[in-house]
């Protein structure tokens, strides 16, 4: 049987399926559908410092193969994250990555700081890269901002760190890179790319913020895109995220160089469809006469 | 047992046309047909492809039940809008879709005296259940859930806009101390006007008052439907249609505002799992 395990720098995984943020809730919300003792490990939804409304409806909208979001980081803030669901989130039995966002480094330490006096967290993921929040500092855009924030926060907690990347730039790479030299464990890409969807006939915007994040299948290309040209020209593990629906698409994104992979806007309409991939990794590996999952990373030929 | 929501494979078994672009789908998938209860929904999604992408919530009509008794069956009525409904009025039986469910809260078990159901459009589908359910008819859930005082009758009350998509109420023929009376929007059957004007008639007679008033259609008759009761101090419950994405509360998309104590006197909340009914006086309706 393949091993599966997979090693970002400081973070290990039973695997390399993970769960993305925003799309799987707090998880209790899945547990009728997912077999979290079988996945690679959770990443709830983003957190801030304190309770966001997010948001006025209509917050979704389904697009040609994919969706628009403009969620808002609704939630209820550190604090009853850490009293409602990070109890729970660590009974799991598979690794648990909290996701966090703030408006500007002070607040992002903050809650690494707290957040690090749980070791029994795996890591902390650094969502500066969410489309849908304005008034804070645009960390994801600018490589030094994006710098400044992954020093800080390395500085603030033992925890592994993870910089989750908006795809809405010129380049994403010297945004990686900086994420990289300031010490991220990992780089995880991408976040939704900006959109829009208008009703022509009420002359108004679908969503009620008028813009937001385009996920799902119709972005496959673009991430992929993405994910390769980091792991071309960037020394730091990356985990692939965008339009994962199917064994192919992991194995694709794991070719193209990420060491692991987030499903996000399929657990939606595919509830339990992280874990049974789980075996379908298993058996494609195997299948491969790999031994070794991470042996068929970046395995992408020039062509 | 406390029901557990469940992701599987139905298979159409047979569709029925009720009236223009609305029919009756019957899927059979025992797993959900055993647990649901009245006012709570699946979603289903068109396996295969990836657009449409997305499952679509439908509510619970009716369980269909085979000769020993077993729920094997779920039923909803559906009006054709977009992609899906689309593409189902064209099946026939046999195909397949994804499902998972069932899904929120449902109705509260009815309580005894004049349960009046308010359904606007195809928000109808949900109170041949209910009625069943007050009446004794028949139980859903798993353990059935218990009724503990029939509901003396049930009305419906169900307004449409026009006599061409006001679906065939044969249905409900057969259940005990059951009555309804339609509204039209231009008149051409029942009463001309809005179904609130059915809803204000039993309210303000001693005779007809309601022991409880659940209600289902499109936002701004619910609106005023929440008012009336208000206003008559009728216990109302709401079932919200808000657009879903995954319908199992990991999205937060389908949110609602639902009033608290804190500031600003309310929060957005999901309807998919804290709804999708709520008590009218819960709500602040925009
Ligand atoms: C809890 C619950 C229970 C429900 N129960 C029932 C039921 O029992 N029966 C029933 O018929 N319905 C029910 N509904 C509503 C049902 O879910 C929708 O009618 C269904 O999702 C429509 O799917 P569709 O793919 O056919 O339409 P879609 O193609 O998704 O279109 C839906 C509507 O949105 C509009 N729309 C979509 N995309 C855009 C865009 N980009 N810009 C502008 N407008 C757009 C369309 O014009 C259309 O009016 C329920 C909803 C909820 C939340
Ligand atoms: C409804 C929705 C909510 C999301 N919320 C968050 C979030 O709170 N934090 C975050 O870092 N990413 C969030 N994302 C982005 C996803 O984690 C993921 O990066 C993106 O959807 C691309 O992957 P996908 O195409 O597989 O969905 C959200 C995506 C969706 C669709
Ligand atoms: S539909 Fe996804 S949270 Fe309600």
């Amino acid at each position: 049987m393949a091993d599966l395990r997979v090693t970002l720098n400081r973070l290990s995984l039973r695997n390399p399926i993970l769960v993305a943020s925003g799309t799987f809730g707090y998880a209790r919300e899945m547990a009728a559908y997912v077999d979290f003792g079988r996945i690679g490990g959770v990443i709830p939804k983003t957190i801030t410092p304190l309770p966001r409304m997010g948001n006025r409806p209509p917050r979704t909208v389904e697009t040609a193969s994919g969706m628009l979001n403009s969620i808002g980081l609704d939630n209820d803030g550190l604090e009853a994250f850490i009293e409602k669901h990070l109890g729970y989130l660590l009974t799991l039995e598979t690794a648990v990555i909290a996701n966090i966002a703030g408006r500007n480094t002070d607040e992002f330490v903050e809650m690494a700081r707290r957040l690090g006096e749980f070791q029994r967290l795996a890591g902390l993921e650094l969502n500066i890269s969410c489309p849908n929040v304005s008034g804070g500092v645009d960390y994801g855009t600018d490589p030094t901002l994006t710098y400044e924030v992954v020093a800080a926060v390395r500085g603030a907690c033992e925890l592994p760190v993870i910089a989750k990347l908006t795809p809405n730039v010129t380049n994403i790479t010297t945004v990686a890179a900086a994420a990289a030299e300031a010490g991220a464990d990992a780089v995880s890409l991408v976040n939704t790319f900006q959109g829009m969807a208008i009703d022509w006939r009420r002359r108004t915007p679908v969503l009620g913020n008028r813009i937001g994040g385009l996920s799902g299948p119709a972005i496959k290309p673009l991430a992929l895109r993405c994910v390769w040209q980091v792991a071309q020209s960037v020394p730091v593990p990356v985990i692939g995220i965008g339009g994962i629906q199917s064994i192919d698409d992991v194995m694709e994104f794991l070719v193209a160089g990420a060491s692991a992979v987030q499903i996000g806007t399929a657990n939606f309409y595919n509830p339990g469809l992280s874990s049974a991939l789980v075996e379908e990794l298993e058996k494609t590996v195997d299948a491969e006469g790999c031994e070794r999952v991470v042996d068929l990373v970046g395995t992408l030929k020039a062509s | 047992m406390v029901p557990t929501a469940v992701e599987c494979t139905g298979r159409v078994v047979e569709q029925a046309p009720l009236a223009r672009d609305t029919f009756r789908l019957r899927l059979e998938c025992p797993e959900i047909a055993e647990q649901i209860v009245p006012g709570q929904f699946f979603m289903i999604r068109i396996p295969g492809g990836s657009d449409p992408l997305l499952g679509r919530p439908f509510a619970l009509y009716d369980v269909a039940r085979d000769a020993d008794g077993r729920a094997v069956a779920i039923d909803f009525v559906y009006h054709v809008i977009g992609k899906v409904t689309g593409l189902l009025a064209g099946w026939s039986g046999g195909e397949r879709v994804e499902l998972w469910g069932p899904l929120g809260n449902g109705f509260p078990v009815p309580r005894a005296g004049h349960l009046v159901c308010v359904g606007g459009g195809i928000g109808y589908t949900p109170f041949l259940a209910v009625a069943r359910e007050a009446a004794g008819q028949r139980r859903y859930g798993n353990p059935g859930r218990a009724v503990a005082e029939k509901a003396s009758r049930v009305t419906l009350l169900y307004g449409v806009q026009t006599r061409d998509v006001r679906a065939d109420l044969s249905d409900f023929a057969d259940i005990p101390r059951f009555s309804h009376r339609i509204s039209t929007d231009d008149g051409s059957e029942g009463r001309a006007g809005f179904v609130t004007e059915l809803l204000r008639e039993m309210l303000t007679d001693e005779t007809e008052r309601p022991a409880a008033v659940y209600c289902c259609g499109p936002e701004p008759m619910m609106r005023a439907t929440a008012a009336l009761c208000a206003e008559h101090e009728a216990p109302c419950w709401l079932s919200l249609e808000t657009p879903m994405a995954c319908g199992f509360g990991a999205c937060f998309s389908c949110v609602t505002r639902v009033r608290v104590d804190e500031d600003p006197g309310w929060d957005y909340r999901r309807t998919c799992v804290e709804g999708p009914v709520f008590s009218s006086a819960s709500l602040l309706l925009e």
